[in-house]
């Protein structure tokens, strides 16, 4: 998933970054073609400044000319007003001339021959003015006639085509290149506007794609949630339902073992009843000792019968207190919770005031420490495991030392944890777990009980939905933790027994 | 009308047969003398306590001392006391639990529905004598009612 995802973003980025590049070509392409068309422009300006100033120029020579005609035939002054403003304009168009052909050899070479040209013009044309003027109009009109002045014109002419034909013909393959750059650009700008479409839309395409299967993928993750909870709360029924047959089965097994046992004990009453007659009977009779048949009845009657009553009595009695043990366990496991607001630490102090006595007997002290919250949990439950902890924890001190018992409570996060710690004798590493079980007693058997207290224990925990653990030194103490849930839920049980 | 004492008989549906002779054995013991007549599962003592059809007229008249065992195979004893005391004929018959439960709740529940008495069948065979040899002091002190026409 991981690694899909990684090749996934960067497949769509690099087809963002193409994008992006080809995007930055057509900016490109579209700022030379500009700067192409802004030096086109330049030079159609120049060449039509060009056409212009050889234009106004032929046409300042033939004003010279013009009027330096009219002066010759009419002798007329007035026609020599055109010529002598054309002849003082055409330095300043021949000067203009330069400047627009500055820089290219070629046109500068025409220029200054069209400036060599024009200077003969003005001399020759000048030249029959003077004579004119001099009265000499035949040796003017001769010079006219020599045919100098309208060479020196058709020279001009075909300097200024010779200016303007290749400027002309430049601009047309200025043109040329303008138009194949714009076409080009065209292209590119088609092609990469195509391009651009093409990888966005891939890109969007993969992202959508992408998304589609996250969400596939969340659903899947969905659903197996789902089943998970369904199966998690299918196996929990029938772990209730298998805890309810152990129950019950543990009620009727204890209820049922009962009811042979009341016979035995009853029919060994009787027996006991019987063998006192018979035993009365005995005493009337006269203690002579050579009947070897007579002593042994006496023997019987009076030691090996009471001796077997006895141990059936006593097996009866502990088989008797061991059956109400389960019966007890089982009857816990089958009452039904009953959540309510426990203050732990007046929970505790009646615990504690309970136990006083047996306290005071072993010189115990006994703490309760730290913070210890309301709860909601089944009192009684409560009451019973305490009480149990702090019972064994008096039960076990060490006689060679003072006894110290402390109980502690803290909050986690969303738990509960308590401690029962004492300095008693401990237990060994190999019962911490066998002490739980019914039945099972720890180190030296020399206090009264039958080992349920911890089974009870564990039993209770295990329905207020906590766990107790135990942590022990051997002669240094014990300590008992147990963590519960702050608030007991409560599950949707079938009642474990009936009658 | 009332009966006198000694023309109750005892009804006993307990179907140990052991815990049955015990029982037989400390109630003779106490002195009485009224007849015990044993049942040793529930279908056949609901016949004789309401006859083939169930009715309970069976027992008008009669003045009779129920001993009850709530564990019996073919139904629980409860059934039985339920049935007791719903019937008009029977419903003032004295009924005595004897069972080796001590569950508070069947308690509760028996002497709900109407028992009068309930004795747990202890294993220390002395408190159950005991127990048994008190009902003694019951028989004396109750007046056992015939039903009622």
């Amino acid at each position: 998933m991981h690694t899909f995802s990684t090749t996934v973003t960067r497949r769509a980025l690099l087809m963002l970054l193409a994008a992006a590049l080809t995007l930055l070509g057509i900016v490109a392409m579209s700022g030379w073609l500009a700067e192409s068309a802004r030096e086109f422009s330049g030079a159609v300006g120049r060449t039509t400044a060009l056409r212009v100033a050889a234009g106004t120029l032929l046409s300042q020579l033939q004003d010279a000319e013009v009027g330096q005609r009219g002066y010759l035939l009419t002798e007329d002054r007035r026609y020599l007003k055109p010529y002598e403003a054309a002849v003082t304009a055409v330095d300043a168009t021949i000067a203009r001339l330069h400047d627009l052909a500055d820089g290219d050899a070629d046109e500068l070479r025409i220029v200054d021959r069209l400036a060599v040209l024009a200077a003969a013009k003005r001399e020759e044309l000048a030249q029959t003015i003077a004579l004119m003027e001099a009265g000499r109009r035949d040796e003017a009109l001769s010079v006219v006639r020599t045919g100098h002045g309208m060479m020196l014109m058709d020279d001009a002419r075909r300097s200024l085509a010779d200016l303007i034909t290749p400027a002309d013909a430049q601009l047309d393959s200025q043109l040329a290149a303008l138009i194949g750059q714009v076409r080009a650009s065209g292209w590119v700008a088609n092609l990469g506007g195509l391009f651009i479409v093409l990888v966005v839309g891939g890109a969007v395409w993969i992202a959508i794609r992408y998304t589609r299967d996250l969400m596939r993928a969340q659903h899947a993750i969905q659903a197996l949630n789902d089943s998970l909870e369904q199966r998690v709360s299918a196996r929990t029924m029938e772990l209730q339902r298998a805890n309810g047959e152990i129950q019950r089965f543990a009620y009727i097994v204890s209820h049922d073992l009962r009811a042979p046992l009341v016979n035995v004990m009853g029919f060994t009453g009787e027996f006991e009843a019987g063998l006192a007659s018979v035993r009365a009977h005995l005493d009337r009779l006269p203690r002579d000792g050579g009947d070897t048949v007579a002593s042994e009845a006496r023997r019987a009657v009076e030691e090996d019968l009471p001796e077997a009553i006895g141990f059936i009595r006593a097996s009866t009695t502990k088989m008797d207190r061991l059956i109400n043990a389960i019966l007890a366990l089982a009857r816990q496991g089958g009452r039904a919770m009953n959540p309510e607001p426990v203050s732990m630490r007046a929970l505790l102090d009646a615990v504690v005031a309970s136990l006083r006595h047996q306290a005071g007997e072993q010189r115990c002290a006994i703490a309760i420490e730290g913070l210890l919250p309301v709860l909601m949990a089944d009192r009684l439950a409560l009451e019973q495991v305490f009480g149990n902890l702090l019972d064994n924890a008096i039960k076990y001190l060490d006689p060679a030392r003072p006894g110290r018992i402390v109980v502690r409570g803290r909050a986690d996060e969303d738990r509960l944890l308590f401690e029962v710690a004492d300095n008693g004798r401990g237990i060994a590493p190999q019962d911490h777990e066998r002490i739980f079980e019914l039945f099972r007693r720890s180190g030296a058997q020399d206090r009264p009980g039958e080992g349920i207290g911890l089974a009870y224990v564990r039993t209770l925990v295990r329905r207020l939905q906590g766990d107790v653990t135990v942590e022990s030194v051997p002669g240094q103490g014990s300590v008992f933790r147990i963590s519960l849930p702050k608030a007991l839920a409560l599950p949707s049980e079938a009642p474990a027994h009936g009658a | 009308m009332a009966h006198d004492t000694q023309s109750m008989r005892i009804v006993m549906i307990e179907d140990d047969e052991g815990h049955a002779r015990l029982i037989e054995k400390n109630i003779r013991r106490t002195g009485v003398t009224n007849d015990i007549v044993p049942f040793a599962d529930g279908t056949s003592a609901l016949a004789y306590l309401f006859g083939a059809d169930g009715s309970g007229r069976e027992s008008m008249g009669r003045a009779l001392l129920i001993l009850l065992d709530l564990n019996l195979p073919d139904m629980t004893g409860i059934d039985i006391l339920a049935r007791l005391k719903a019937n008009p004929h029977t419903r003032r018959f004295p009924v005595v639990v004897l069972t080796t439960t001590d569950d508070l709740q069947d308690i509760r529940r028996c002497y709900d529905i109407g028992a009068n008495v309930y004795i747990t069948k202890p294993v220390n065979y002395d408190s159950f004598a005991d127990a048994i040899r008190k009902l003694e002091l019951l028989f004396s002190v109750m007046q056992i009612p015939g039903a009622e026409a």
